[in-house]
C-alpha cells in the first residue's frame, strides 16, 4: 500500500476513475482486514467484481436500496469495521443526504461513500444521472470530509488516505475514459492539504476532479499570451485548506475556481464564504454548472456548453483582468 | 423457562421505569415528553434490560455485550428509565432529561459512557443501523445479539422494508426486532394512517415471526424472547409485541392525545396516584 501503484496509471486512465475504483479497493483489502465493501446493485458498474472474488466474505451487495447501503455500512462501522459504501454520486448523497447526516456525521462513523460517475460524466442518460449538487449536500453535514481526486494516481491515493482517516468520508469521483494523468510519479497526499501544481504571479485557478486538467491546459494558453497562472488542486473540498487561501489572496490578482459542479454549494462556495471574511481579497469567478439543468449530451459536449473548456477558461480570464 | 424470581424482580424494574418515566416527562416541564410510546414499551424494555441482555453497567463498552438500539428513537424515556434503574444514569442525571446542555435528549444520542448505543429519532435508520451491527457480528464472528425495539407507526418507513429484506438475505439469525405494536401513532390509529397486516409483512420477507398478546406482560415477553434466542430457523427474528399505548396511566391509556405532550401538576398527581395504586395491587 506504502508503494503507489505507478504501473496501473495507463490503464486507469485509459478505463477511468471506475477501474482505479475497483483495482485501489483490492488493493486496500489486501492491506487491511478489516476493510469491507458495500454496493447497491452496482458490482460491474463500480468495478468491484474482482474485489468481490477476492474477498467474498468482506463484500455486500444490498440491491437497489441507497438508503440501507448507507445504513447498513454505518453499523457495521459502529463495530469497528472499515466500510467503504460505493454508490453513484448523482443519487447517494441526496437520497441518502438524511442517513449520511444521522448515521455518518452525527454518529462520525467510519464510513467511506464513494460517489461513481459524478458531475455530468453520465451524459447522455440525462438529467437523474448528473451529480451536480452532491458536494453542495454533503458539505452541510457536520463530520464529513470530502474529496474530489483529480487524476488516476490521486483516486488511489485519496482512497488510501480516507482508509487511514477515522470518520466518515465522501470520496466524489470523476473522469472517465482517457483520464489525464497529472500525477505521473508518486506524490505527497493530505486530507485538507491541498497542491499547488503549478506557480504563477498573476491569476489563480483553484479547481479540483477532473476539471483540473482544462484548468491546467488554459494556464499553458494563458502562458503564451504573457499571463501567468497558478494552479491549486484543491482536492480536499471539506475540510478547506484555508492557508493556501490566504497565499492565493495574497499574491494572485484574481481567483477562478473551476468545477463541475452546481454553482451553490460546491468548491467555488466555499471559496467565496472563507474569502468574505479576509480582507482586500482579490476578486473570484465561479466557473461552473450553474443553476440550471442540463441538456443532453456528452462529457465533451457538456464541457462546451457549460463554458468550462480550457480556451472558455482562457476567455473568462481575459474578460476579467 | 423463567423461574418466577426473575419475572416478579423484572416486573419490579418495570414500575420503576413507569415512575421514572413520569419524573422525567415532568420534570421536562413545557418541552413535554412523548409519554405514550415509551409507556407502551416499558415490559419489552425492561425484560431485555433486565431479563434477557447480556451487559455491564460498570463496563458499557464491554465488547461482548448485547446490542441494544432503541429504532422508535422518541420512546426514548423507556430508554433512559431503564439505564437509570441498570445503573448506567444517575438519578441526578435522570432529570436533566431535556434540559440545556444535558445529554438526555428528546431522542437518544449515542454515548456510550451511559450505555447509549446508537442515536435514533428519524424514523427507519436505527433499525437499518442495528442490521449492519448484526451484520458485523457475523464478520466477526462474535457472539453476542442485537436487540431493537421498532414501532408500528415506524414500520411505515420504506427504509425499514430495504433493510428487512437485507436481514433477512443475509439470515441475522443474530437478530431480534421487538415491534411495539401499540396501534397509534403520530396523527391516529395506526388502521387508520396506514393500515397494514405487520406479522404478515414481516413474514413475507422472509422473517421469523413471533406474536405476542401481551406485550405489556413480562412473563409473556420473557417468553418471547428466550424463545427466538433459542430458535434454530437461521433467520432473524421479529417478535410482534401487542400493547396498549400510555400503559399503567389512567387517562393516557390507549389515547391520542398522550402521544406527546407537556404534562401540568394535575396530570401528574394522577399518573403518580395511579403508579402507587397499581404498587399497591401488586404487593397484595
Amino acid at each position: 500500500m506504502n508503494k503507489a501503484p505507478l504501473d496501473r496509471l495507463q490503464e486507469w486512465s485509459k478505463q477511468g476513475h471506475r477501474t482505479a475504483l475497483g483495482e485501489s479497493l483490492v488493493m486496500l483489502g489486501e492491506k487491511k482486514p478489516n476493510m469491507c465493501t458495500v454496493t447497491a446493485d452496482l458490482t460491474p458498474t463500480a468495478r468491484l467484481t474482482q474485489f468481490k472474488e477476492i474477498f467474498p466474505e468482506r463484500f455486500f451487495d444490498v440491491g437497489i436500496a441507497e438508503q440501507n447501503l448507507i445504513d447498513f455500512s454505518a453499523g457495521m462501522a459502529k463495530e469497528g469495521l472499515l466500510v467503504f459504501a460505493v454508490a453513484m454520486s448523482a443519487i447517494v448523497p441526496m437520497r441518502c443526504a438524511e442517513q449520511m447526516r444521522v448515521a455518518l456525521g452525527y454518529m462520525n462513523l467510519n464510513v467511506k461513500v464513494i460517489g461513481i460517475e459524478a458531475g455530468l460524466r453520465f451524459g447522455p442518460l440525462g438529467n437523474t444521472h448528473y451529480a451536480m449538487d452532491d458536494i453542495a449536500v454533503v458539505r452541510v453535514i457536520p463530520n464529513f470530509t470530502i474529496i474530489t481526486p483529480s487524476d488516476p494516481l490521486q483516486v488511489y491515493k485519496a482512497l488510501s488516505a480516507a482508509a487511514e482517516h477515522e470518520g466518515p468520508v465522501y470520496i466524489r469521483l470523476t473522469g472517465g475514459p482517457d483520464f489525464p494523468i497529472l500525477y505521473p510519479e508518486d506524490f505527497d497526499f493530505q486530507i485538507g492539504k491541498a497542491i499547488e501544481y503549478r506557480e504563477g504571479s498573476d491569476i489563480a485557478f483553484i479547481s479540483s476532479g477532473s476539471l483540473l486538467a482544462e484548468a491546467i491546459n488554459a494556464a499553458e494558453l494563458l502562458q503564451s499570451k504573457g499571463i501567468s497562472a497558478r494552479i491549486i488542486d484543491m482536492h480536499t473540498i471539506k475540510p478547506l485548506d484555508t492557508d493556501m487561501l490566504d497565499k492565493v489572496f495574497s499574491e494572485n490578482s484574481l481567483v477562478v475556481t473551476v468545477e463541475e459542479h452546481s454553482s451553490i454549494g460546491g468548491l467555488g462556495s466555499a471559496v467565496a464564504e472563507y474569502k468574505a471574511g479576509v480582507a482586500n481579497a482579490p476578486k473570484q469567478i465561479m466557473a461552473s454548472l450553474g443553476d440550471s439543468f442540463k441538456k443532453l449530451g456528452d462529457h465533451a459536449f457538456h464541457l462546451k456548453d457549460n463554458g468550462l473548456t480550457a480556451p472558455d477558461l482562457v476567455a473568462l480570464v481575459e474578460a476579467n483582468l | 423457562m423463567v423461574i418466577k424470581n426473575t419475572v416478579e424482580s423484572i416486573q419490579q424494574k418495570a414500575a420503576e421505569m413507569r415512575r421514572d418515566v413520569i419524573e422525567m416527562g415532568y420534570a421536562a416541564g413545557e418541552r413535554g415528553a412523548h409519554f405514550g410510546p415509551a409507556l407502551s414499551s416499558i415490559e419489552i424494555v425492561a425484560s431485555l434490560f433486565f431479563g434477557i441482555m447480556h451487559h455491564d453497567p460498570g463496563n458499557p463498552y464491554m465488547a461482548e455485550r448485547d446490542r441494544f438500539v432503541l429504532s422508535k428513537g422518541h420512546a426514548c424515556l423507556s430508554y433512559y428509565s431503564a439505564l437509570v434503574e441498570a445503573g448506567y444514569i444517575s438519578k441526578e442525571q435522570m432529570y436533566t432529561f431535556k434540559a440545556d446542555n444535558s445529554f438526555l435528549a428528546g431522542h437518544p444520542s449515542l454515548n456510550m459512557d451511559y450505555g447509549l448505543e446508537v442515536s435514533t429519532g428519524s424514523l427507519g435508520n436505527g433499525f437499518a443501523i442495528a442490521c449492519g451491527m448484526a451484520k458485523a457480528a457475523k464478520i466477526k464472528q462474535e457472539p453476542h445479539n442485537v436487540y431493537c425495539v421498532v414501532g408500528d407507526g415506524e414500520c411505515n418507513e420504506g427504509l425499514i422494508w430495504e433493510a428487512v429484506m437485507n436481514a433477512a438475505k443475509n439470515k441475522l439469525d443474530n437478530l431480534i426486532a421487538i415491534v411495539d405494536r401499540n396501534g397509534v401513532q403520530l396523527a391516529g390509529k395506526t388502521s387508520d394512517i396506514m393500515d397494514l397486516d405487520v406479522e404478515a409483512a414481516w413474514k413475507a420477507f422472509g422473517w421469523e415471526v413471533l406474536v405476542v398478546k401481551e406485550g405489556n406482560d413480562v412473563t409473556s415477553m420473557i417468553e418471547a424472547l428466550e424463545k427466538m434466542k433459542k430458535s434454530s430457523s437461521g433467520k432473524p427474528h421479529v417478535i410482534i409485541a401487542h400493547t396498549v399505548k400510555g400503559k399503567g396511566i389512567s387517562f393516557m391509556e390507549d389515547s391520542l392525545n398522550w402521544h406527546a405532550r407537556a404534562m401540568g401538576k394535575e396530570h401528574y398527581d394522577q399518573a403518580v396516584s395511579d403508579l402507587d395504586q397499581a404498587k399497591q395491587e401488586e404487593n397484595k
